[in-house]
């Protein structure tokens, strides 16, 4: 009994002081009526929060652990993550500890952290349900690594980190990226979505100004090509990168850069990355017969701007 | 939120012998609309909401039905007591949850959907008044116990407890997802001049 008692006690303890830990760099965002959101001090004087949290662009302000509450302006934000960067005077607001997601298996137990008010960090508790690879989540930005937990997102704790029993934070939660569980967006999406939003403001992602569809060849083209599948132009915009490199509709696309194409997602693979700018080599069949095509990839049109 | 019962089966298994059942009236049987709490001597602490009327039927952890009078009930705060002499129940310890931190582990005992003696485990979010935005037709301003622990109807007027099975708390309702309880020295003030 006594020792039941013991071992639960620390396990307490232990977890308070996870939530102490961490706590410290978490402020409150507000951004949208009515309740304030979450956001991580991810390094000094930029906080993190999830994108659809913010609901206007100016005004913004942060509560800060110590109660104060302080202007933020936003630096950049971008739907395809779910994630928004913010600029705030930090002052001594300490900095998140980072822990690395790759080493959380289900079955950690793990904690939702969230700053509401000028109050203490508020907690959820729970275990890691399901971790992976890198997958595309239904707003159409890739995360680097699949992170599910059975913990309670309440209302508020969207943009707060999930907390592993030391008290570091492996990436950020998003109310609203799964019904079921909740989504952690790893600390490598985080670094990198937020370091393109500093820079620029929004995420630049590649562009070749076609619609397309995926289709099987038909069985001589597959022979030839080697192939089974690719992706069939339906249109090519005007003055857009397709148009310049005389992709013609009919074409049909089965490898861009060496990697063999037959459906959306290894297009947008490759078009998620460091591509704007860059010449890629794209093999074609046009009636039949493989071509090269060289296509500079141009940046994806903002909506709204 | 399941974890290992070697933790939690010894603080567990002593707070379930001081909660019991509570009906409605002098017949209630069975159908236990509610968990209460043997807080000290004959006096039982439940939700206003689960004892309407003046009178109520104490179901104690053996099976017993006990006859018992309503003598407080303070609706604003969503707190009742019951005097049953004739329930045997050994009373909770109790505790000031304000002296927990965020993110202690917390657990509640209750009937939900009927289910007897039920434990559900979580962790403290705050003791305080709710945040804003947090709506509950001003009775946010008072001071919660919130906690992340599932909580159902069933649960209302039993026990929420830290690691060491005291009684922090009185399971009251769920608002935004957020499970609130009467904190436990609340609960003192109401019963002073009771014994």
């Amino acid at each position: 009994m006594t020792d039941d008692r013991t071992t639960l006690a620390m396990l307490s303890e232990q977890l308070a002081d996870a939530v102490a830990t961490a706590g410290a760099a978490l402020v409150a965002v507000h951004a949208r009526p009515r309740l304030p959101s979450t956001g991580v001090h991810w390094k000094d004087g930029v906080v993190v929060t999830t994108e659809g949290t913010i609901r206007r662009e100016d005004d913004i302000a942060v509560t800060l652990p110590d109660g104060r509450r302080i202007p933020a302006t936003l630096a950049g934000r971008d739907r395809g993550t779910d994630l928004a960067v913010l600029r705030i005077a930090s002052g001594s607001l300490p900095v998140a500890t980072l822990g690395d997601p790759a080493t959380l298996r289900p079955g950690h137990l793990v904690l939702a952290l969230a700053r509401l008010d000028e109050g203490g960090p508020r907690a959820a508790f729970g275990a890691v349900s399901a971790t992976g690879g890198k997958w595309r989540c239904w707003k159409g930005g890739e995360i680097d690594s699949w992170l599910q937990s059975d913990l309670d997102i309440y209302p508020g704790f969207g943009g707060g980190p999930l907390v592993d029993a030391t008290g570091r934070i492996h990436g950020v939660n998003s109310g609203g990226l799964s019904r079921t569980l909740a989504t952690t967006i790893p600390v490598a999406t985080v670094n990198r979505v937020m370091t393109q939003l500093l820079e620029r403001g929004y995420v630049a992602r590649g562009w070749i100004g076609a619609a397309m569809q995926p289709v099987r060849l038909d069985p001589a083209t597959q022979q030839r090509v080697k192939r089974e599948a690719g992706l069939l132009l339906l249109s090519v915009e005007p003055d857009a990168p397709a148009s310049r490199a005389e992709l013609l509709v009919g074409d049909t696309v089965v490898a861009i850069d060496g990697k063999d194409v037959d459906g959306f997602d290894q297009l947008l693979d490759v078009l998620g990355g460091d591509v704007v700018g860059k010449k890629l080599k794209l093999e074609v069949v046009r009636a039949g017969q493989p071509v090269s095509v060289d296509v500079v990839i141009g940046e994806r049109p903002r909506r709204g701007r | 939120m399941a974890m290992s019962t070697t933790f939690l089966s010894g603080p567990a298994a002593r707070l379930r012998a001081s909660v019991v059942g509570i009906a409605n009236g002098r017949r209630g049987r069975g159908a236990a609309g509610g968990a209460g709490i043997a807080w000290s001597g004959d006096l039982f602490v439940t939700s206003a909401h689960v004892v309407t009327g003046p009178h109520a039927t104490i179901v104690t952890p053996d099976g017993c039905a006990v006859r018992g009078d309503v003598i407080r009930r303070d609706a604003e705060r969503d707190i009742a007591m019951v005097r049953a002499p004739g329930a045997s129940v050994p009373a909770v310890v109790t505790s000031d949850p304000s002296g927990l931190r965020s993110g202690s582990l917390i657990f509640a005992v209750g009937h939900p959907f009927g289910v007897r003696d039920a434990v559900s485990v979580g962790v403290l979010q705050a003791v305080s008044p709710l945040p804003r935005g947090y709506g509950l037709n001003g009775k946010g301003s008072l001071v919660w116990v919130q906690a992340d622990v599932r909580l159902a109807p069933g649960n209302s007027g039993g026990p929420l407890a830290d690691a060491q099975g005291r009684v922090i708390g009185v399971a009251a309702m769920v608002v935004s997802g957020v499970a609130l309880a009467v904190p436990a020295p609340e609960v003192e003030r109401l019963l002073s001049g009771l014994t």
